[in-house]
């Protein structure tokens, strides 16, 4: 009972939230409402009993990549607030439509596989906690795939440097 | 006994935790004022000046401790001017950002060793979760939105710019400091801060990695905002910086933040290098065994740890009255240039000799 208030209230917080991310003619608020979705996020995570998940959200998203976020916009924003506010086009409409059936999907699919979705929860080892649990599946089960994820985001962080810098020398 | 015994594990758990919150609340607050007058009595005794030293009871002058009574209350029945232009929901919330992270971290520090009551184990710290270590790493790090948010919100050229030096000093300083942790996580083998501080009873941490410390040393002054690394509301350039728009009780809640953020680092700190609340040479069950009761013996390590961090606040004050405020050039050139390439190398020599240590390489 306890766990389900708590869970309406942090779903709901996040529900909020993100409506005002997308919502929001300024980008600061709408950086900043981001950080509380991320956060709420967190919060269900940690109810799921994943609190290494949990506190990774909230150091990595939370912590690190939406400050980076909003010192950008806060360097660039200084007079570009976009005065139109929210306006539905045309193309969006599809986007929408989109949105709407993939939300409808995800939900039948939670439905129809609910002992599937609940599963994870009750292997959750309790001795070691669950720092060790995600240890063992990265660095055991997933170890090529794991480092070749981070390869592949080095590629990524490469690449950006090449276009920055190239942007830099054609001015 | 009787009382305890007739309640269920969940009741104790949920009766101390309460007492445990209550008591590091009020603890962690009485921090602050003690500190706003430490840091005017101190450097006035470096300049060879009194500083404040009149306010007291009757004719007992305290050593002017009572000075920060008087200021609570002057900051407190101030008027509150708020800006017309500022973002009124955010210019509220800021104060308010800026100063829960740095009371919900210090309910994960552990102030003493577990103890038993009846069957039942205590934790001495408020919060413990298997990876406390990163959830105080996690959550220190959400503060900075405070000094952001409240440099935008105020709609003023100033704030924002200690606003965006505040955000772009935490991310220079932030991976430094997560680095310079690292190798502690591998000597200790646990992200369990008090697992740490239970493994130092023989030798500090500092002994064992002294780059590390020194690393996390720098790096604990630029995550509190603290000289020299007070960018974000440095005075001859920027007014007040991202508070210049504050004032009255808001204003005081960015201070208490700040103060219990920097108490919270001392007790970090303390706990990571120099061996928590263990008394060196004299191991806990040492005390246990002198004073007959394990309740005793972790209260005593509390007082132990208290003193520890003391002498960090103390170094805080210290550094600040000592050091010049960096360029911001220079601030960013030490953050990127010189601290995070020593941190990764610290890391990798670190790494290298415990893993030729423990598998015999």
């Amino acid at each position: 009972m306890a766990e389900l208030v708590i869970f309406l209230s942090f779903a709901s917080i996040m529900l909020f939230s993100s409506l005002m991310v997308i919502t929001r003619k300024n980008a600061v608020p709408a950086a900043v409402y981001l950080v509380i979705t991320m956060l709420c996020a967190a919060a269900l995570y940690a109810l799921m009993g994943a609190d290494f998940v949990a506190t990774i959200q909230v150091l990595v998203y939370a912590g690190a990549i939406m400050v980076l976020f909003l010192f950008v916009i806060m360097l660039l924003n200084t007079e570009s607030d976009i005065e139109h506010g929210f306006q539905i086009k045309g193309p969006d409409f599809v986007m929408i439509a989109l949105t709407v059936l993939s939300f409808a999907i995800t939900c039948i699919a939670l439905m129809a596989g609910k002992g599937a979705v609940n599963a994870p929860m009750e292997t959750m080892p309790v001795d070691g906690g669950n720092t060790l649990a995600v240890a063992k599946v990265l660095f055991v089960n997933y170890l090529w795939p794991f480092e070749l994820a981070s390869v592949l985001i080095l590629m990524a962080i490469v690449a950006s440097i090449v276009i920055a810098k190239r942007d830099n020398a054609g001015h | 006994m009787g009382i305890i015994d007739s309640l269920t594990a969940f009741q104790i758990q949920l009766i101390t935790t309460l007492i445990k919150f209550v008591a590091i609340l009020v603890l962690a607050l009485q921090v602050p004022p003690l500190m706003v007058w430490f840091e005017r009595r101190a450097p006035a005794l470096f300049q060879r000046r009194k500083g404040p030293n009149r306010v007291g009871l009757f004719r007992f002058r305290l050593f002017g401790l009572l000075q920060s009574l008087a200021d609570t209350v002057k900051l407190i029945f101030k008027e509150e001017v708020v800006p017309d232009a500022a973002n009124k929901v955010f210019y509220h919330l800021a104060p308010v950002i800026a100063m829960f992270p740095a009371l919900v971290v210090i309910m994960a520090v552990p102030f003493g060793n577990d103890f038993h009551i009846g069957d039942h184990l205590i934790t001495m710290s408020a919060i413990r979760i298997d990876s406390g270590f990163l959830f105080i790493l996690a959550l220190s790090s959400i503060a900075v939105y405070g000094v952001a948010i409240a440099g935008w919100s105020s709609n003023n050229k100033y704030s924002l710019m200690g606003a965006l030096r505040a955000s772009a000093q935490m991310i220079a300083y932030e991976i430094p400091l997560g680095m310079s942790l690292i190798p502690m996580v591998l000597i200790y083998q646990t992200l369990d801060l008090n697992q740490m501080v239970l493994q130092q009873e023989q030798v500090w941490g500092i002994f064992k990695a002294p780059v590390s410390f020194v690393l996390f040393f720098i790096c604990m002054f630029a995550e509190t905002n603290r000289a020299p690394f007070d960018l974000a509301e440095g005075e001859s350039e920027l007014i007040a910086g991202f508070h210049t728009e504050y004032n009255s009780f808001k204003f005081s809640q960015f201070y208490l933040g700040e103060y219990v953020s920097m108490f919270t680092l001392s007790l970090i700190c303390s706990c990571l290098f120099f061996g928590g609340w263990q008394i060196p040479f004299v191991s806990y069950q040492t005390l246990v065994n002198l004073t007959g009761y394990e309740f005793i013996a972790s209260i005593i390590g509390t007082i132990v740890l208290l003193h520890k961090a003391a002498f960090f606040m103390w170094a805080f004050v210290w550094v600040r009255w000592t050091l010049p405020r960096f360029r911001y050039d220079q601030l960013m050139n030490v953050g990127w240039r010189f601290l995070m390439p020593v941190a990764l190398v610290n890391v990798l020599i670190t790494a290298g000799v415990l893993s030729f240590i423990r598998f015999g390489g």
